[in-house]
């Protein structure tokens, strides 16, 4: 009897999951079928608005009553999208501004209606406003308001998306305040993603990197380090500052490390010595100083920085040698200076350099060697 | 005698309930977790909750060929066509006795270079290395000793420039946007050092430029089958063990890694067949004996394709290497088992393992003996145990039935009737005996077994159609 009882389990488990099977292959077809026509419907409609905005007539207002009533619904937004990425791609770009500027307060609406919702609601809300409802030209404070909102929402996606969004309306207090809340410790935003996020930044590229310097101490060690590789991509005018992280035992190897590189893109002749020094320290722990400090000096001339990377190929680490190699091939050495290296005694500083050149000799001929 | 017999069944009766019972209940949890997850997938990518910028992790992909001269050029022509940016491809020929390396230097006009390369973990010597720069992306052919797939494996971790590393077989194709979505767990993720991607039999699929254009059931019977047990076996059950970073199992077809932490744990064991699962438990035993905070995922979207075998006897020899590797994973690693310090890892994973894949075979091989010997004792009620092995293979085939349709829902892909009519035709009989047959495959496969002897796996390879 007991084992009937389990027979019948099975049997109730594999008839839930056919009915399960079926009806959902069935909700699936419809669903397509009705967002098909949806769409069909908003893109005529669209396309009337638009028609409407080349005559120089206001837009319908049973299209914004339209926009206000059924957007609440996220698969009506998901085919006024579809049928809005169709419509403005056709369309002249000031007209397409035209229609964004007065659907504006009903976009605002629903930014306040979304951002109460389920947070893979609130993120597709949020990248709607990164895409279309976001214009440098139109920087409306109730919208940067919302998307700061939306920026402390516990979702990746809702979060990366509001930056987005508030990185192209190029208000520099409002991505710093937003930086902030990103900060907070409760989800995880990887720092490329953070990095190449302000390098889209739409405003004033020096005013930003300001404010972002005079806030710096309170930004986490992940946030600095998204920071600093950000402004070693935009300016050389921070060397100072840089050179102090460089030179801070007590801050973080990750930011002391971004500092070197910051060296290697950008000469500053005070910072030799401390790239020297690095180069020239045997601790093996500190290897990575030494594998980005050689790669820096790469850009740097003069006798001391020959014969440093000259040391450096020597090393027992492979990444040093490598980095040496590189960086005495950037300096364009006659065969003569290296020769040293070519033909001394070290097989592994020899066979270093001669692969870095006849890489270098490949490259230079477009890749083929001829 | 007779109770004796009487006694032996009634205990062999209350083990197989047990065992049936945890079989059924977990194919069950993994078929809808893993069906839930997909359409879980499917509302966030609808929804758009999906990182879409254009955020490159730099990655090196290796490639380790032997005697792969009929794929080799199209495997590359495909790595080439990827939509990422930021990759460099490394071919390891370890020793190849056809024409593997000769092809690739004629046909992407590689140059001999004097490269050092470091040893971060142990392989065979290089015998020459030679690159080209006039593709998309730099490509190094590295010809080596033959050592094993594992062998070849470090050696491409030991040549590769990038942090991250994502190994593959020479004869399957990732798709155009493989790379991109595996390493998205990574950005997603602080702590990820390995990410599986999903394995698919491209029998039946045609792909252009790494994009499927057409997508049927195979032709023949036996990839057909094998569609449909991957679905069930192998996705459903890796979405499961994701939700608790359980995963002790990356196919070696596809799968993406942390260089300095594979590095730190000792890189690949080139004395084992399994050399895809062992590094995994590795990754699980190194980060969790050295406190190290990591996460191990699946990427359901990221996909490779690959050739099932069409014919019996390959698929036999596949199944046997992967018993052995099997065995020697959980054999080299068996004192995670149930041991507090390794989480769930220890109690579900390498419990699933231990029964439902190393031992299973030898329990259903037990279970159908004792059938036999029950029906020549006369002990067994006929009608009922046909009764019971149909609810069995049809409990198992709607399930693969499930997991099939929650993958061909939730990536939009059509069937046709014909199709769908195979598929529902063909569930029953993978249950009912392609299983049987591959559970005395793997019952057999340690006969003559001899530890520290590898070789690759020879399937017959069939050129990749790549346009």
């Amino acid at each position: 009897m007991k084992v009937e009882i389990v027979i019948y389990i099975y049997g109730a488990v594999c008839a839930s999951m056919i009915v399960f099977n079926i009806i959902y292959n069935i909700l699936l077809r419809r669903r397509e079928v009705l967002s098909d026509q949806r769409y069909g419907r908003i893109r005529v409609q669209l396309e009337e608005q638009f028609r409407r905005i080349r005559k120089q007539e206001r837009i319908g207002e049973n299209h914004l009553k339209f926009l206000r009533r059924k957007l609440r619904r996220v698969n009506i937004l998901i085919s006024y999208e579809r049928a809005l990425r169709v419509v403005t791609k056709k369309n002249p770009k000031e007209e397409v501004e035209a229609y964004f500027l007065q659907v504006e307060p009903v976009i605002l609406y629903l930014a306040a209606v979304y951002s109460k919702r389920e947070k893979m609601q609130a993120g597709y809300f949020a990248y709607f406003l990164s895409e279309y409802a976001v214009k440098k030209e139109r920087p409306i404070d109730s919208m940067q308001k919302v998307l700061l909102v939306y920026a402390s929402k516990d979702n990746l996606y809702c979060r990366v998306n509001a930056l987005k969004a508030l990185y192209h309306f190029g208000n520099v207090e409002n991505v710093i305040a937003a930086l902030k809340i990103q900060d907070d410790g409760k989800i995880y935003i990887n720092q490329k993603i953070l990095t190449e996020g302000l390098l889209t930044f739409q405003g004033d590229h020096d005013a930003l990197i300001h404010r972002l310097w005079e806030d710096f101490s309170s930004f986490s060690d992940h946030t600095k380090l998204a920071v600093l590789n950000y402004i070693r991509f935009k300016t050389g005018d921070y060397k100072e500052e840089f050179y102090e992280i460089m030179t801070n035992e007590k801050a973080d190897k990750e930011l002391r490390l971004s500092a070197v590189r910051y060296f290697g893109k950008y000469i500053y002749p005070p910072a030799l010595d401390h790239l020297l020094e690095f180069v020239l320290d045997h601790d093996p722990s500190r290897w990575e100083y030494a594998t980005v400090a050689v790669s820096s000096l790469g850009r740097y001339e003069g006798e001391k920085v020959i014969q440093a990377l000259k040391d450096a190929i020597h090393s027992p680490n492979w990444y040093v040698r490598y980095g040496a190699a590189q960086a005495l091939e950037a300096h364009h050495l006659q065969y003569s200076e290296l020769f040293d290296i070519v033909n001394g005694s070290d097989r592994y500083a020899r066979e270093m350099m001669i692969y870095r050149l006849e890489s270098q000799a490949i490259q230079a001929a477009g890749g083929d060697g001829t | 005698m007779m109770d004796a017999y009487k006694t032996f069944f009634e205990y062999v009766g209350i083990f197989f309930i047990i065992y049936l019972i945890g079989y059924a209940s977990f194919l069950f949890l993994s078929v809808a977790v893993g069906s839930s997850a997909l359409y879980q997938t499917k509302r966030r990518n609808r929804l758009k909750n999906e990182l879409l910028g254009d955020y490159y992790v730099p990655v090196s992909v290796i490639v380790p060929a032997y005697n792969e001269e009929v794929t080799i050029e199209a495997s590359i022509r495909s790595l080439l066509a990827l939509d990422y940016k930021l990759y460099e491809i490394i071919v390891v020929d370890d020793g190849s006795r056809d024409n593997t390396s000769a092809i690739v230097q004629e046909v992407f006009q590689m140059h001999h270079v004097n490269r050092p390369i470091q040893r971060k973990v142990p392989c065979q010597p290089e015998e020459a290395v030679y690159e080209a720069y006039n593709q998309k992306v730099p490509i190094t052919l590295i010809r080596k000793k033959n050592g094993g797939k594992a062998d070849a494996l470090n050696m491409g971790i030991n040549a590769s420039k990038y942090p991250y590393f994502i190994c593959m077989d020479a004869d399957s194709v990732l798709q155009h946007d493989s790379l991109e979505k595996i390493v998205r767990p990574v950005l997603e993720e602080g702590n990820v050092v390995a990410v599986g991607g999903a394995v698919r039999p491209a029998n039946g699929t045609k792909i252009e430029n790494g994009r499927v254009v057409s997508y049927h059931m195979p032709n023949k019977v036996l990839p057909c089958m094998q569609v449909l047990e991957y679905d069930r076996s192998f996705l459903a059950a890796r979405i499961l063990f994701d939700k608790f970073n359980g995963s002790i199992i990356i196919s070696g077809a596809f799968g993406l890694f942390k260089k300095s932490v594979v590095a730190d744990a000792g890189g690949y064991d080139a004395n084992t067949m399994g050399e895809d699962m062992e590094l995994v438990v590795k990754l699980h035993v190194f980060c969790r004996e050295h406190n190290l905070p990591y996460r191990i995922r699946y990427a359901t979207d990221a996909i490779c394709w690959t050739q099932a075998p069409e014919f019996l006897r390959d698929l036999r020899k596949q199944r046997k290497r992967w018993h052995i590797g099997l065995y020697q994973s959980m054999k080299n690693h068996r004192r995670i088992f149930a041991n507090t310090k390794y989480g769930l890892v220890g109690f579900v994973s390498y419990l699933y393992f231990l029964i439902y894949e190393l031992l299973s075979p030898y329990i259903e091989v037990f279970g159908l003996f004792t059938v036999v010997l029950a029906f020549a004792v006369d002990l067994i009620n006929v009608p009922f145990m046909i009764l019971f092995f149909f609810i069995y293979v049809i409990y198992s085939a709607v399930l693969s039935l499930t997991a099939f349709f929650s993958r061909i829902h939730t990536i939009d892909l059509k069937l046709t009737a014909a199709d769908v009519i195979k598929a529902i035709g063909l569930c029953a009989l993978e249950v009912s005996c392609l299983r049987l047959i591959l559970a005395w495959t793997r019952a057999t496969a340690l006969i003559g077994y001899k530890k520290g002897k590898q070789s690759w796996g020879s399937i017959e390879r069939k050129k990749i159609e790549f346009k």
